[in-house]
């Protein structure tokens, strides 16, 4: 069985290697001030939580965090809204023009928001949401949601027409279906949906960039960004900054793992 | 009720209340900026200006001649280069040794993919310090008798782009193991069983049997790897913004820069529309191969 630890050993080293980065982060940002000195994984030994707080007081990260929390969470629940009733329609109610409609969120997933980040920021801009959370929570919604479209829809397909149509025959209003009937049953979809769309939006940087240059109305990536290019040299203020960001997504895949790595799969073509 | 909910008019009115939010959102914030890109690569325009002058392929022309556009396509191919290097090559090993470990295997697994979620930028703050000419990297090569490798990173016109490239594939090389894991677990076991019985080795039950039954998933993950790379901005932006001089150039910082720094719109669009164009077709080729597979 020789073979089976070398296969272990070499996984454990790649493993290893996979979490360091963001363990050395973590030692740098609990060390003193005085414990820099030591090579960079040598754990902390008089943990400190000084730097977070100066972090989360003086470098505003307070702000940025709340700013991070409401667009990430606005985001999640509209676009369970949004995409499932779009994806209700689709596979459920007859009408015409239905394949026009569904070729044309097909190409929304090919629509990488790096290309059209100038023309889009003129859109906000000439509806006057430039430096607020709605424009950024459109923009988001839009240029994600044929994602979850797609995904409620090949959820809804799997759900047996005939429940479907009992429903409409005991007189329930389409509406009423889809409430009552078809989404309890879908929340797998739900449940992938509201963190996938959480998660994009918690990371982004580039539309955040551009929709809020004002300081109070900041995201932690345009924070994080803004703190690194003043503090250039503040390795444990910019080490707990980092944390701040990462930390809320990493306690949230590490409960929600199984979700995360179907979604993913699903979710990859963004 | 208002209305009977099974008039026709209702049942007419049905889909387009469903589908209203949607596509109205869809449409004003997603589309019409694609046809804009489009539009505005047309025009010499400062993006401020309300008069916008139409030049036709002006843009293109320029695109062809910037030697600075061939610059950052080189180093978007080459940055894509590598990551399909680690993320296809060193993934697929990589899923495939996990696919043999039983214990311990969602342990190794999470450190894997956990860098997935992490912000990119988060991902280059990180990376921005371990690449510090006296941070985490340079003190690691010393420490195992590679001193004669050190460089500081960021800086050198010769590692900069391997080393932001690397970053990259740290951060998502995670995913393209999940598809393989996934991948795998739909390859016969009895393949593997008749392939053990003939006397092969793992390495060659690897060869023979993995590499040809996970075909049409590696493609996927070489072109989802691919348009990846091609959507890179926030690493590069956040470390480098380019530099030193244009060596990290990318495509996506170069339209940037132009279009939103320079206010030079019209050029900046041009390249987004280059972009859209090599996403869109990778993307095509990407659910043509998923949808074949899923038959």
């Amino acid at each position: 069985m020789t073979g089976r630890y070398a296969l272990l050993f070499v996984l454990g080293v790649v493993a290893v290697l996979m979490a360091s980065p963001l363990v050395l982060t973590l030692f740098s940002s609990l060390k003193p001030t005085t414990e820099l000195v030591n090579p960079p994984w040598y754990p902390p030994f008089d943990v400190t939580f000084e730097h977070y707080i100066r972090v989360w007081n003086e470098g505003k990260f307070s702000r940025y965090f709340l700013n991070t929390l409401i667009i990430s969470t606005v985001d999640a629940i509209a676009m369970i809204g949004i995409a499932s009733l779009a994806a209700y329609a689709l596979v459920f109610i007859r009408f015409r023009g239905k394949s026009v409609v569904q070729i044309l969120f097909l190409v929304g997933l090919m629509i990488p928001v790096t290309a059209i980040i100038l023309p889009l920021y003129s859109v906000v801009r000439s509806v006057g949401l430039v430096n607020t959370h709605l424009g950024v929570i459109l923009a988001d919604l839009a240029l994600a949601v044929s994602v979850f479209i797609f995904l409620f829809s090949s959820y809804f397909l799997s759900v047996p027409k005939a429940l479907h149509e009992a429903a409409r025959i005991d007189g329930a209003t389409e509406f009423q279906t889809y409430w009552r009937v078809i989404m309890p049953i879908a929340r797998p979809a739900v449940v992938t949906t509201a963190l996938l769309e959480f998660l994009w939006s918690w990371n982004d940087l580039l539309l955040r960039l551009l929709l809020l240059p004002r300081d109070e109305m900041r995201t932690l990536s345009v924070g994080l960004l803004n703190f690194q290019g003043i503090m250039t040299r503040d390795v444990t203020g910019l080490s707990s900054g980092t944390m701040i960001m990462a930390l809320p997504v990493v306690l949230l895949f590490l409960v929600f793992q199984r979700h995360f790595v179907r979604g993913m799969t699903q979710g990859a073509v963004k | 009720m208002l209305l009977d909910p099974d008039s026709n008019f209702a049942k007419r009115l049905n889909p387009v209340l469903f589908l209203l939010p949607a596509m109205a959102i869809y449409l004003v914030f997603a589309i019409y900026p694609t046809i804009s890109v489009v539009e505005y690569s047309f025009t010499d325009w400062d993006g401020i200006n309300p008069k916008r002058e139409y030049i036709g392929l002006a843009n293109y022309e320029r695109l062809f001649t910037d030697k600075i556009f061939w610059e950052a396509f080189r180093n978007t191919f080459v940055w894509s280069g590598v990551v399909i290097v680690i993320n296809v090559g060193l993934g697929l090993v990589v899923a495939a040794m996990l696919a043999r470990v039983w214990k311990a295997r969602l342990i190794i697994q999470t450190a894997i993919v956990l860098p997935v979620v992490i912000s990119p930028m988060a991902v280059a703050t990180i990376w921005r310090w371990m690449y510090q000419p006296k941070g985490v990297v340079n003190l690691v090569l010393e420490a195992i008798g590679l001193g004669a490798l050190k460089t500081p990173w960021l800086g050198s016109p010769d590692a900069v782009l391997y080393a932001l490239a690397f970053a990259h594939s740290w951060s998502t090389v995670g995913l393209s193991v999940i598809i393989f894991l996934a991948g795998l677990q739909a390859v016969d076991e009895d393949l593997y069983d008749a392939a053990r019985v003939d006397g092969a080795t793992p390495v060659q039950s690897f060869r023979y049997v993995t590499l040809p039954a996970l075909r049409p998933v590696t493609a996927v993950v070489f072109i989802l790897t691919l348009t990846q790379s091609f959507k890179v901005f926030d690493i590069v932006w956040a470390t480098t913004q380019g530099g030193p001089i244009r060596f990290s150039e990318i495509l996506s910082t170069y339209m940037y820069k132009r279009g939103a720094l320079e206010n030079d719109y019209g050029y900046g669009a041009a390249i987004g529309v280059a972009l859209l164009v090599i996403v869109s077709l990778a993307t095509i080729i990407y659910m043509r191969i998923q949808h074949r597979e899923e038959q």
